[in-house]
Order: structure tokens, then C-alpha cells, then sequence
């Protein structure tokens, strides 16, 4: 006899409802990862967010809350003008990470196919970053001064004749110093979005006559794209809290944001820097909300 | 009751797809239950709601009586055998099998020389002795299937739930297995649960079939029955050797427009009406030969043929594009010359088909 | 084809763009070589020398340029690196395991953690020497600068750990549950042998990003200093190849301990077989 249909018993088929899951764990195990950052990030960045608006005198601060900061920040010139630098020198920096680490990106992750090489390669790119940030930014002087090295090689091969004076102790400097520390982040995103790229759907469009740029444009270029995006987050969160360089290179010239809060911190003037942090941050985070409009990157993980 | 488990409507959605809608079924003591069903079918599911891994919906699994709902997937004493075997990579085969023996919670060994004498006791029965010490990548994929099935034996579960177990292993390796696999289960006396999307596998390996149909039960029979008589259309079509036909039933007649074949004995119960008759039971006539009483058949024509060694498959379409298969086992008779597309008369007899309605 | 144009350019790109990378440190280390106590940190060599070299290790005759004041800011930035990656890497591992069930409100919490590492330095560390100022303690680089440092490496630790699960087969672990292995002794003898390569990259990224670590320090340290804020003391103040001396031989340091990383990453992969951590193909 054959049972088709399921076998009638006296027993309670109603149907359970759903066992308590067993990721009660998770919130335990999750706990202490974000109560750390919530006790040390969260509430830091909200206190600067109340400093600001406390009244600060020449010898001591209160927390009687005034927009007097905020104002003083909005009517000063040289203020304003640091966050345009600021916002300047980050588009900048982000156009020539990207313009000069695509290429490398490509080549590192495209076309060396032994994957041995191309990881031998990538840590080549890391290496510099293991001699101390400072010392790095510091190497750039010597590098671009007048008397420099870049100047006695130009000089030396007769490419100019006379030294360069713009190298140093400009915006340029800066921009030239912040691109060769920051680039190197542009080139691993990238490097490992097109290392995921399956060869054979590049080898099919070519089968199927595209030109390399036909394919660079429709195939390479929007595959690369997560990796422009966390590369360009990267970039961009470091640029634009960025003070170290822009001090050593352009000689106190070029104002960053983050060169005001420094200042400020030193004058004990606790108030207005948390005004130009909180400034900071909103940039900030339109920035990262921006960039991340454009990809989601939990998927990409 | 002798029942080692006992699933009453077990059910299991993943957002809006329902994988089971309400499974019963009952494993005795000591037997073996092959459960087919295709991809999709919830098979595995259903596996994974057994040994604790995952928590259903509805329903209930009772395990030697017990309802289990509560008990955590490493205390419910329930073996389980991966299609890709999961063993572990850092141990060797030794160490793999004596795993569960040192590290669980009820009753570890901790006495070596009992340790060693069980687990060299299961690498005899699997046929592994000289590879204990061997890492587990330095064995053959046969090899590394025993080694799975002697680690979960080892801890004597009551029953081992085997998922597609011989799927990772190529096919000369399957048929080699499925009777090492027998001999060992019978040997200890463990109740099997084996899940599998081959129907050839699940005939030759059960006691009693389960048939999952789209998330429940189709049929439960021995391999025989579920071969010679499948309850329903969907159960026919995962036998893989019915040629099926919808249509109407009516006078004495099933006809599903392009063709009407007499009727003998009265339909299964079905939702819809279905006419099904086993491939190696049609014969191929010539064209216009006429039916004795108590035969059916229809024209078709010859496309292509198949041969696989101890049968012939010859591939015909009827006249509204159905592609219908005949086997010509070579052990009936002898292979048969046909014309591409010349039309034939295909014929069996009334009796023999199954009819559904 | 075209490749055979576009390989080879891009390949000079590469080199050229090594140049630019390495240009600053090359130039540092000529400059290592000057001849002190007179020559300064530009061109051209007057005289090649090591004397910086030994200026750093305090071996030379005292002269009016200071020793740099490294020691005890090394022995804080070991420490501090030592901590940082201790309680980072335990922090990104419990926090992975923990996403790699579906919980309430696991965006939010991922998120939370990821701004970590997005917040500049400047910012946290103003926020936090302001909630120090007001609550009335001390900053030191063993506290204050010790939680912020967590917090910057813990994200990369814990991204670290999450990609090493999304590439784990869980159905090992199941094995061990079925054959009676509690969970906790299951994550101890089956899951943390097999993902510990990525621990062990956690830990590595971990400890260079605390050692080097300096405007989240800035703020947050007091009164004694770690190794990059001692330097970045030394700015202001004229500048001597001594540092540069320095500089080259924390890289060779680095070196070093990229060594040690690469031989026991070979040991330990050697054991934790790639079965359970699928490959990329």
C-alpha cells in the first residue's frame, strides 16, 4: 500500500512556530566590538559636535552654548579660504592618484597573468609605506628644493636651465608630495577589482572584434569601478584630514583644515577647532556618502 | 514504536520559497531510506533540519520518541555524511576519525588505548588501514569518502543522514561504492537516511524509497513498487524512464488531442489527468500494422538513437511534436534498424500503462 | 594586436611609477650618507660618511645637533603597536564571527565600525582629548591614544576576518557538530586553525598601522611621546640627516618583520590546508 498523502496521527499537527535562533551568540559576540567604538569614536566626535558650541574666551572655555565660533569661522576669509584649499587640494589629489595609479592598476592587475609577479609587485608599491609617514613627507624637501634633486637632473640633462623655484614651498609641492604618499591606495583597489575580471569575457569580446578601447571603455572600466570608488574613499579620507604634508612641504603656506584644528589645539582655542572638525566631518562624510551612492560595497566584499 | 525518527509535516521557507511544505515520514530501526527527488526538491533541507543545522517552520521531528526542536545540532547523536565530505584539512585520516571521540561533550575517550583500538576497529571495517597517518588531500576521493563515513560510524550514532554522498566521486567510483557503503551499513546495523537526485542510486541503495515531489512527500515504497507502480505523474517523471502524457479522460478513453489510447482498470487518484507508459515496454512495428484488442499505440517518427551498452534508446516524435522514448533492452531482443524520419507504429499493451486522473 | 603595444607601455608606466614611489626614499638614503655634523639634509653630499648612523645609535662625539629623542618613543610605540594589535585583532575575529549570522541591526553596527577607519585622525583625536579634558583625566599614550588606535585598526582587522569567513565552508564545522563537538571547542580545534593565516594577516596590519601611527596620537598621547610624534617634534626645529639615518633603518626594521610574516604565514598555511578556504580560481 503506498501513503501519498501524509499519514493522520493523533498527535498535535498544528504547525510550531519558529525555534528561537541561535544568533542570540552574535549579539554577544558583536557586543564589545561596538560598545568600544561607540564609547571611543561615537562619543568623542559628538562631544567635539557640543564643544563647538561653547563659549570660548581668550584664557578659558564654557559650556554655555553660543554660535559665537560658528560665526567667527563663517566671517573670516582665511578660514574660508582653508576649506576651499581644502576642498581643492582633495579634487586634485583624487584626479592625479587616479590619473597616475590607473595605469599601474591595469598593468599590475590585467595584464601580468603570473599571479605570483603581480602580488610581488603590489607589496614593491607597499615597501616605501614602511619607512615612518614623517620621514616620507620630510624626503620630499631635499627632492624638490631649488637645489634638489629633481632640479639637478633636469639641469643636468639640459632640460632646464635654470632651477625650478615652483617645487617647493607651493600648493604644487603639496599636491606632488600628497600623490606619491596616497596613490599607492588607489592602485590595490583597483589592482584587485581587475585581477577578478574572468579573462575569457575579455578574450570573447575580442573574438568578437572590439578594439582595446571599445573594451576598456565597456567592459574593463566599469569592472574597475568598486575598486576606483574604495580607492577613492581611501583617498579622499586621507587627503582631506591631511595636515603633516601640507605643513612640511608648502612651508605654512597652504592652509588645510586639518592644518586650523592643529593650530588651534595648540592656542588652547578648544572651541573653534571643534567648529572647523565638525565642518571637517560634514565634508567628510558627504564625500563617503557620495561615493558610496555609486557602488554598494557590502556586496562587493 | 520501533521508529528511529519520525518527521510529522515539517516544513521550511527561505523568504517566499517554500523548500518543504509539510513532510511525514517515519525511518524504522536498522533500515535503509533512500530519498529521491531533483534539485530543488528540498532534499537537503530537509537533511539539515534533521541533524539540527538549520530550525524549521512548521512541524515536528521526533527522534527515538523525543522531540528534538530544542536540542542543539551537537547534542542530537545524529551522524552526518557531506557531499563534499567536510573533512578536516589540518588533521590526518587517524585524527579526523578519532575527532568526535576526543571532543565530545557526552562521554569523550579519553582512555588511549580504547581510542586506538575503536578507531583502528573503523579504519578496518572501511578498508583504510596503512593510510591512518595520511593527510587527508594525500588520499583518493573513494578514500576520503570512507574516511567520512568512519568518522561519523565510529561514535555508533542511531542513524547517519548521508547527503548526496557519492555525488562528488565519478561514476565508475559511484557504482563501487554503493556496495561498500551496504555492506559496511548492514555490518553495524545503523539506520541510514540517503539522500540523492539519481534515481538509479536511490533504487539501488534503499530499503523503501521516499519520493519528495516539490517540498512533500510523493511516495513511500520499497524500490519495486515505487519502479513498477509510481503513484502520480510527478513521481513517474523522476523515475526518468516513463514517457508521460497529459490529457482527458472520457469514455472508456484518454486523449490528449493528437492521440487517444483505450483504457484498462480505473485511474489513480490524480489532480490532473496523466497517462504514463514505461520506455522499455513500447515496441516499434511498421508503419499502419494494425492493434490487437488490448494493445494502444500511435505513429511516430524515428529521430536518432542512443546506445548504452545493454539497451538501445530510440528517440521518436509523434505527430504533435512530443518526443516519446522507447528502450530496447538488447537481453529482449535484438537492435532494430529504423529510417530517419520514416514514420513507425509504437505499441504496448493497454495493461501495461499507468493512468491517472 | 594591440596588447602587443599596450603591454609593454604600460609595463614602462609601471617602472616609471615605481621610480616615483621609491624617488623620496632614495633620495633619503643618499642623503643618510652625509657628512655630519655640518652637512645638512639636502644636496649636494659633501662628503659621504655614516656618521649619521652613528649619531642615531648616540655614538658619536656630543655636538650641537640633538640626539633624536627615539628611544623611549620606540619603546612606547612597540608597546602601544603590541597592544593595539592584541586587542584589534580579538575584537575584528569575534566581531567577523559575529556577522556571519544575520542579526538585528547588522548594517548599522557594520558601518559603525568601518567609520573607524574613515574618520581622520584630527577629528577623533580632538573629540576624545575634549571628552578627556572635561571629564577631568589624563591623556597618556597608554590610554587615551591606546583606545583610539584600537579603534582605527580594529575595521581593518575586522575586514580582514570578514573576508576570510566569506570564503570559509561552514560545512567543517557542521561535521564537528554532528559528531558531538560542542561549538565553542568546534571554533577552537576546527575554525581558528583554519582562518588563522588571516588572523595572523590581521594582526600584521594591525601592529604597522598603530607603530606609524600619528594624528589620532597628536592629540591623545600627553606628555610622553610615541616614536612619530617625538619626530614630528623635531620639524619645527631644523632638520639633520640624522633622520633621514632613522628612516632608513626603520625600513630595513620593516623588512625585517615582513621576513618573520612571510615565514610563519609559509608555516602556518603549510597546515591549514586550502580545502576549507576556497581559492580563488
Amino acid at each position: 500500500m503506498t501513503i501519498a498523502t501524509p499519514v493522520p496521527d493523533s498527535s498535535d499537527t498544528t504547525p510550531v512556530g519558529p525555534v528561537a535562533r541561535p544568533s542570540r551568540a552574535a549579539y554577544w559576540l558583536i557586543a564589545p566590538g561596538a560598545i568600544w567604538m561607540t564609547l571611543f569614536l561615537v562619543v568623542p566626535l559628538g562631544m567635539m559636535v557640543y564643544v563647538s558650541f561653547w563659549s570660548q574666551t581668550t584664557f578659558k572655555i564654557e559650556p554655555i552654548l553660543t554660535t559665537k565660533s560658528w560665526m567667527a569661522f563663517f566671517s573670516s576669509d582665511t578660514y574660508l579660504s582653508a576649506l576651499w584649499t581644502t576642498i581643492r587640494i582633495w579634487l586634485l589629489v583624487l584626479l592625479t592618484t587616479f590619473v597616475v595609479g590607473y595605469p599601474t592598476a591595469l598593468f599590475v592587475g590585467l595584464f601580468v597573468k603570473n599571479k605570483t609577479l603581480a602580488t610581488a609587485l603590489l607589496v614593491l608599491c607597499v615597501i616605501p609605506f614602511w619607512t615612518s609617514f614623517l620621514i616620507r613627507v620630510l624626503a620630499w624637501r631635499p627632492m624638490l628644493g631649488k637645489e634638489g634633486a629633481i632640479n639637478i637632473i633636469l639641469q643636468a640633462f639640459h632640460i632646464t636651465r635654470e632651477p625650478i623655484e615652483a617645487l617647493l614651498f607651493t600648493e604644487l609641492s603639496v599636491i606632488i608630495g600628497m600623490t606619491q604618499i596616497y596613490c599607492v591606495f588607489m592602485v590595490g583597489p583597483i589592482a584587485f577589482m581587475l585581477g577578478r575580471i574572468d579573462p575569457n569575457v575579455i578574450e570573447a569580446a575580442r573574438d568578437l572584434g572590439a578594439s582595446f578601447w571599445r573594451i576598456f571603455r565597456t567592459i574593463i572600466l566599469p569592472l574597475s569601478m568598486p575598486g576606483v570608488i574604495v580607492g577613492g574613499i581611501f583617498v579622499s579620507v586621507m587627503v582631506l584630514g591631511e595636515f603633516a604634508t601640507a605643513a612640511a612641504l608648502s612651508g605654512r603656506k597652504v592652509n588645510m583644515l586639518g592644518n586650523i584644528i592643529v593650530t588651534q589645539v595648540g592656542s588652547l582655542k578648544w572651541a573653534f577647532a571643534a567648529v572647523v572638525g565638525v565642518i571637517l566631518t560634514i565634508l567628510m562624510g558627504l564625500v563617503v556618502a557620495g561615493f558610496l551612492r555609486i557602488v554598494d560595497l557590502k556586496r562587493e566584499l | 514504536m520501533t521508529d528511529v525518527l519520525r518527521i510529522e509535516n515539517l516544513g521550511k521557507s527561505y523568504g517566499s520559497n517554500a523548500a518543504l511544505r509539510g513532510v511525514t515520514l517515519a525511518v524504522a530501526d536498522n533500515e535503509y531510506v533512500s530519498l529521491l527527488g531533483p534539485s530543488g526538491s528540498g532534499k537537503t533541507v530537509l537533511l539539515r533540519l534533521i541533524a539540527g543545522f538549520e530550525q524549521p517552520d512548521m512541524g515536528r521531528i521526533l527522534f527515538d520518541g523525543k522531540d528534538i526542536a530544542s536540542v542543539p545540532a551537537h547534542e542530537r547523536g545524529i551522524g552526518f555524511v557531506f557531499q563534499n565530505f567536510a573533512l578536516f584539512p589540518h588533521l590526518s585520516v587517524y585524527d579526523n576519525i578519532s575527532f568526535g571521540l576526543v571532543n565530545r561533550v557526552n562521554a569523550p575517550v579519553t582512555d588511549g588505548s580504547a581510542l586506538r583500538s575503536r578507531v583502528m576497529e573503523m579504519v578496518e571495517l572501511v578498508g583504510l588501514i596503512g593510510l591512518e597517518d595520511r593527510g587527508v588531500h594525500q588520499i583518493s576521493g573513494g578514500q576520503r569518502q570512507r574516511v567520512a563515513l568512519a568518522r561519523t560510524l565510529v561514535s555508533q550514532p542511531r542513524i547517519v543522514l548521508l547527503d548526496e554522498p557519492l555525488g562528488a566521486l565519478d561514476a565508475n567510483l559511484r557504482t563501487r561504492m554503493r556496495g561498500e557503503i551496504r555492506r559496511i551499513r548492514s555490518q553495524l546495523g545503523v539506520t541510514f537516511l540517503h539522500v540523492t537526485g539519481s534515481e538509479t542510486e536511490a533504487l539501488a541503495m534503499g530499503d523503501r524509497i521516499v519520493v519528495l515531489d516539490n517540498g512533500s512527500v510523493g511516495q513511500i515504497d520499497t524500490p519495486d513498487t515505487v519502479y513498477n507502480s509510481p503513484v502520480s505523474p510527478n513521481v513517474a517523471r523522476y523515475l526518468n524512464c516513463y514517457n508521460l502524457f497529459s490529457g482527458t479522460i472520457g469514455g472508456g478513453t484518454f486523449s490528449d488531442g493528437a492521440h487517444s489510447f483505450p483504457l484498462s482498470g480505473t485511474p489513480k487518484p490524480n489532480a490532473s489527468p496523466a497517462y504514463a507508459i514505461r520506455q522499455d515496454l513500447i515496441t516499434v512495428r511498421p508503419s499502419n500494422s494494425p492493434l490487437a484488442s488490448g494493445e494502444a499505440g500511435f505513429a511516430a517518427t524515428y529521430l536518432a538513437s542512443e546506445y548504452t551498452g545493454a539497451a538501445f534508446m530510440y528517440f521518436f516524435r509523434a505527430v504533435d511534436g512530443h518526443i516519446v522514448e522507447v528502450e530496447n533492452h538488447l537481453s529482449h531482443r535484438a537492435p532494430q534498424t529504423l529510417d530517419v524520419n520514416a514514420t513507425y507504429q509504437l505499441v504496448w499493451k493497454a495493461d501495461d500503462a499507468l493512468v491517472y486522473g | 594586436m594591440q596588447t602587443t603595444i599596450i603591454k609593454p607601455v604600460l609595463g614602462v608606466y609601471t617602472a616609471l611609477f615605481l621610480l616615483f614611489l621609491y624617488g623620496p626614499f632614495v633620495v633619503l638614503g643618499i642623503l643618510s650618507f652625509q657628512i655630519g655634523p655640518n652637512g645638512g639634509p639636502q644636496f649636494p653630499i659633501i662628503e659621504w660618511s655614516t656618521y649619521w648612523y652613528q649619531h642615531v645609535f648616540g655614538l658619536t662625539p656630543p655636538s650641537r645637533i640633538a640626539p633624536l629623542p627615539i628611544y623611549e618613543g620606540l619603546a612606547r610605540s612597540l608597546t602601544l603597536a603590541f597592544m593595539t594589535m592584541i586587542v584589534s585583532t580579538v575584537l575584528g575575529v569575534v566581531s567577523a564571527q559575529a556577522f556571519r549570522t544575520k542579526f538585528k541591526g547588522s548594517d548599522v553596527v557594520f558601518y559603525l565600525i568601518v567609520l573607524g577607519m574613515m574618520v581622520p585622525g584630527v577629528l577623533v583625536g580632538l573629540g576624545l582629548a575634549l571628552v578627556a579634558n572635561s571629564i577631568g583625566i589624563d591623556r597618556t599614550w597608554w590610554s587615551t591614544a591606546f583606545v583610539l588606535h584600537v579603534v582605527y585598526t580594529f575595521p581593518f582587522a575586522f575586514l580582514v576576518m570578514l573576508a576570510i569567513f566569506n570564503r570559509f565552508d561552514p560545512s567543517v564545522e557542521e561535521a564537528s557538530w554532528s559528531l558531538g563537538v560542542s561549538p565553542i571547542k568546534t571554533f577552537r580545534k576546527v575554525t581558528f586553525p583554519l582562518i588563522f593565516p588571516g588572523v595572523l594577516s590581521a594582526m600584521l596590519f594591525a601592529f604597522t598601522l598603530s607603530y606609524d601611527e600619528f594624528s589620532r596620537t597628536l592629540f591623545a598621547s600627553g606628555r610622553d611621546l610615541t616614536l612619530p610624534l617625538a619626530i614630528y617634534g623635531t620639524f619645527s626645529i631644523e632638520i639633520h640627516p640624522n633622520i633621514f639615518a632613522f628612516g632608513v633603518l626603520t625600513t630595513l626594521f620593516s623588512f625585517a618583520l615582513l621576513a618573520a610574516y612571510a615565514i610563519l604565514m609559509t608555516v602556518s598555511l603549510r597546515r591549514a590546508k586550502r580545502l576549507a578556504i576556497q581559492e580563488d580560481a
